[in-house]
């Protein structure tokens, strides 16, 4: 068949009809699944004690605001993979600034910790709850978000799934952070980081799959 | 932005907004670009100058599907070139993993489970799919991609043009895998 016949045909088909921007569908796919992530973590974990009171400091509301601002930043990445020939742009830059920040966050509590205790705080009590949790709580918000995204076309379909997994997960543990009792850097940024790690590299095989196009 | 940014921007713009010759302008303009891009980055594994343009047609059948993915106001070509990396790419490993027979009916390999066994299975399966998409559309996927008929065939049978014929082999296949992938979804799950 030519070339020219076939742009005739597809230049005689109507125009698409106005749908909604896939921004805004992303962010109700991010919302669909943060439902089923919350009534998930309500089934199984549940707020620690005296939330509020523990929330008052700031290295332990670092550890729910940290995942959050990477939610955001990762979810403005994971619409710009799915547009064909979009730069990262700015925020492909700050989206630094968190691991950096957990960095930081470690190094201080390290060098404020007594020696002896460095090693209890690191390990802490609770990795065989917190890696699974944040995995499994990223799941519904990487699948909704994955759905969503499959409008788009991006020419790296893992690169895509790998940020929507990081915008999924960076939610997940910053509502499992209000089950943690661990308050640390030493351990939070150092488990919380490898449960988000882990959640992206599934996303970023899912999406290997399912935002071929 | 360069003037055939803006050029481009401009007629692909009316073209959203339903104006056909507009559409056909912008589509014209861009195929020698994009042949361009697939036969340097196809080279010799592009086969032969109709393979060649098939993949061109690949490329602009994913500009068409996908032109709601470009913003108003952004530069054309960055996305223009991304698409066609993106599906020549796409192209190239394909061709590389069915060696070198771009006959049609590979295409159905890609639909149908890989572990079916064989070829009663797969023509089963195959028939088992085509029942359920329209009469018409999986008559042009027997004819095209199983009796391996040329799309002006079909379509001086059907009273079709070439293109029109094309595109519902493109959309009829697209909505077999869709089909095959739900049923291998279905399958895991029990």
């Amino acid at each position: 068949m030519k070339t020219e016949d076939l742009i005739a045909s597809l230049a005689s088909e109507p125009a698409p009809p106005p749908a909604a921007p896939l921004g805004r569908r992303a962010l109700a796919g991010l919302g669909a699944g943060l439902a089923v992530t919350l009534a998930l973590f309500a089934l199984l974990l549940g707020p620690r004690e005296a939330l509020g009171t523990a929330l008052a400091q700031p290295l332990t509301l670092a550890k729910t605001l940290l995942p959050l601002a990477l939610a955001a930043l990762a979810t403005a990445l994971a619409l710009r993979a799915v547009r064909p020939g979009a730069r990262m742009g700015a925020a492909g830059r700050i989206v630094w600034l968190v691991p950096g920040a957990a960095l930081a966050l470690f190094v201080l509590a390290f060098t404020t910790t007594a020696p002896g205790a460095r090693l209890a705080l690191f390990l802490g009590h609770s990795i065989p709850i917190c890696l699974p949790a944040i995995v499994i709580l990223s799941l519904p918000i990487t699948a909704a978000l994955i759905a969503a995204l499959r409008r788009g076309a991006p020419e790296h379909p893992a690169r895509a799934g790998a940020l929507a997994g990081l915008a999924a997960a960076g939610l997940a543990a910053s509502v499992y952070s209000t089950f943690c009792t661990e308050d640390s850097p030493l351990f939070y940024s150092t488990w919380y980081s490898t449960g988000i790690l882990l959640a992206a590299g599934l996303a970023a095989l899912i999406g290997a799959r399912a935002l071929r196009w | 932005m360069s003037e055939r940014d803006r050029r481009w921007g401009d007629l692909l713009r009316r073209a959203m907004r339903g104006d056909g010759p507009a559409y056909a302008a912008f589509l014209t303009e861009c195929a020698p670009v994009i042949r361009r891009i697939v036969l340097a980055r196809l080279g010799d594994a592009a086969g032969d100058a109709a393979g060649a343009e098939d993949v061109v047609q690949e490329v602009l059948l994913a500009i068409h599907a996908k032109r709601h993915t470009w913003r108003q106001g952004d530069p054309v070509t960055p996305w223009l070139y991304a698409i066609a990396r993106y599906k020549t790419a796409d192209a190239g490993r394909a061709r590389r993993r069915r060696g070198e027979a771009p006959v049609p009916v590979d295409d159905l390999a890609e639909v149908l489970p890989e572990e079916a066994p064989r070829d009663a299975m797969a023509a089963r399966d195959l028939g088992r799919l085509l029942d359920r998409i329209d009469d018409r559309a999986a008559g042009i996927v027997r004819a095209v991609g199983v009796e391996g008929r040329s799309a002006g065939e079909v379509g001086a049978r059907l009273g079709m043009s070439e293109g029109a014929v094309r595109v519902a082999y493109h959309r009829a296949m697209a909505r077999l895998k869709e089909l095959a992938e739900a049923d291998v979804t279905e399958e895991t799950k029990r």
